[in-house]
C-alpha cells in the first residue's frame, strides 16, 4: 500500500520536502534525497540559470532521486519549464496554479509531475493531464495556501482521484505522518519541519523563531489580495494586515510592500521588515536535527503508531 | 453543432451549478460577473469535458462565456 510512493519514485521513505521559496536550495534537498525522501529544489521567482545552478550542485551531492518545484506565478515559468525537460529533472512539484499547459512537454521529456492542488477539482484536472500523483495541501502549511485544511481536504481527494495523494500542511511528526495515511494518503509532504534542518541554509533568526513558536503564533494574511499567506507574527505581518484592511494602499502599492519581504526573513533575518513563512505546526518543532534524524525519527514513531512498515 | 444551441446548454449548466438565471447568462458574461473564483472556473470546465466528450485547456482566453462556447463547438467539430 505505501510502498506505491516509494517504488514510483525511487526513496526509501514516502517523503517529499516541500519546494519552499528562499529556502529549498541544493543544500537543503540534496540532504533530503541521500537521506531517503525527495529533495525538491524551489524555482520560486528565480530564473532558469539559478535553478539549473541548484540542479547541477544537487547532483554533485547525490545520485538519488530529487525534484524542483515550479512556482507557477513565477515571470520566469515558461524557462524554467524548458529547463526541466532540457535537464530532465526526474520529479517536478508545481504549486499556485494550473500546470496543464506544460505537462504534455514534461511527461514526453520522461519526468513525473506531481501538481500540488488546492481541491478535488484540480486534483482531477490534472490527473486527466497525466499526473502520476498529487499533493493535496491543506492550510495549516506554511507561505501560500488553500481554502480548505487538511483534515477535509486530503480523504476528499483520495476519493476523487485514483492515482497517489500525498498529504501537505500541518505535519510536524510521526503522528500527522500516521495521520496522513489514515485520511488515505501514500506519502507525506513537509516544509516547516524542515526550516530547522541543520543542513538548510536560511538565517539563524528565523531557524530561532520557528524553534520558539507557539501554536498561536502564525497568522494568515494577503486574504484580500486573493493571495493567502502564512508567516510568523511579527511587525511586518502585522503592518500588512493593517494595510489590507484599513483602505489605504492600492492593490499595487500592497504587492511592492510585500516584495522581498520573504527574501528579507531567509537571507537577512530581517525581524521586523521580514516575512517569516512557517505552517501551523510551527509550535510542535524543537529539536534542530539533520535531515536524516528527522526523516528517520518521524517513519519510527509512525511505524509505532500504525503497527506496520512504510516502506 | 449550432453556436446558440451549445450557448443555451453551457447556460444551463451553469445555472444548475450555480443556480442563477440560465436567461441572464449571454456570450459576455465573464466568470467574474458570475462570482467564480479560479477553483470553481476548473470545476466548471471539467463538467462541461464530461458533457460534451472534449478535453478544455485552462488558461487566460477562457473569460468569458462566448470564449467557452467557441472553445467548445471548435473542439466538437
Amino acid at each position: 500500500m505505501q510502498d506505491s510512493i516509494c517504488s514510483l519514485f525511487g526513496i526509501r521513505y514516502p517523503i517529499f520536502q516541500g519546494g519552499m521559496a528562499w529556502v529549498a536550495n541544493a543544500s537543503l534537498a540534496g540532504a533530503v534525497s541521500e537521506a531517503g525522501g525527495l529533495g525538491i529544489i524551489a524555482a520560486a521567482n528565480a530564473p532558469a540559470g539559478y535553478v539549473r545552478e541548484e540542479i547541477h550542485k544537487l547532483r554533485g551531492m547525490t545520485g538519488k532521486p530529487f525534484g524542483v518545484n515550479i512556482m507557477l506565478m513565477s515571470p520566469y515559468a515558461d524557462e524554467v519549464a524548458e529547463l526541466v525537460a532540457d535537464e530532465k529533472v526526474p520529479v517536478v512539484t508545481t504549486g499556485a496554479g494550473l500546470p496543464t499547459k506544460y505537462m504534455k512537454k514534461w511527461i514526453e521529456a520522461g519526468i513525473k509531475v506531481v501538481p500540488v492542488v488546492p481541491s478535488t477539482g484540480v486534483a482531477r484536472m490534472v490527473e486527466r493531464a497525466g499526473a502520476c500523483a498529487v499533493v493535496a495541501e491543506g492550510g495549516e502549511s506554511g507561505g501560500h495556501i488553500g481554502e480548505l485544511n487538511t483534515m477535509a481536504l486530503v480523504p476528499q481527494v483520495v476519493d476523487a482521484v485514483s492515482i497517489p495523494v500525498i498529504a501537505a500542511g500541518g505535519i510536524g511528526d510521526g503522528r500527522g505522518v500516521a495521520a496522513a495515511f489514515m485520511l488515505g494518503a501514500k506519502g507525506v509532504q513537509l516544509g516547516t519541519r524542515f526550516l530547522v534542518a541543520k543542513e538548510c541554509t536560511i538565517h539563524r533568526n528565523y531557524k530561532n523563531k520557528v524553534l520558539a513558536a507557539k501554536d498561536i503564533d502564525t497568522i494568515v494574511s494577503g486574504r484580500r489580495l486573493g493571495h493567502p499567506v502564512r508567516s510568523l507574527k511579527n511587525s511586518f505581518s502585522r503592518q500588512f494586515l493593517k494595510n489590507e484592511y484599513d483602505n489605504t494602499m492600492t492593490l499595487e502599492e500592497m504587492e511592492a510592500f510585500g516584495a522581498g519581504a520573504l527574501r528579507r526573513a531567509a537571507v537577512e533575518g530581517d525581524e521586523k521588515n521580514g516575512c517569516f513563512m512557517a505552517g501551523q505546526i510551527s509550535g510542535l518543532i524543537k529539536k534542530e536535527q539533520t535531515c536524516a534524524e528527522i526523516i528517520e525519527e518521524i517513519f519510527a514513531e509512525a511505524e509505532k503508531l500504525l503497527g506496520s512498515r512504510i516502506q | 453543432m449550432k453556436s446558440n444551441d451549445t450557448l443555451e446548454r453551457v447556460a444551463n449548466m451553469i445555472a444548475e451549478f450555480r443556480d442563477i438565471d440560465a436567461a441572464a447568462i449571454t456570450g459576455e458574461t465573464t466568470f467574474e460577473d458570475l462570482g467564480f473564483d479560479s477553483l470553481d472556473t476548473v470545476e466548471l470546465v471539467m463538467a462541461f469535458e464530461d458533457k460534451f466528450g472534449i478535453s478544455i485547456e485552462v488558461n487566460q482566453d477562457l473569460k468569458t462565456i462566448g470564449d467557452v462556447v467557441d472553445m467548445i463547438d471548435k473542439l466538437v467539430e
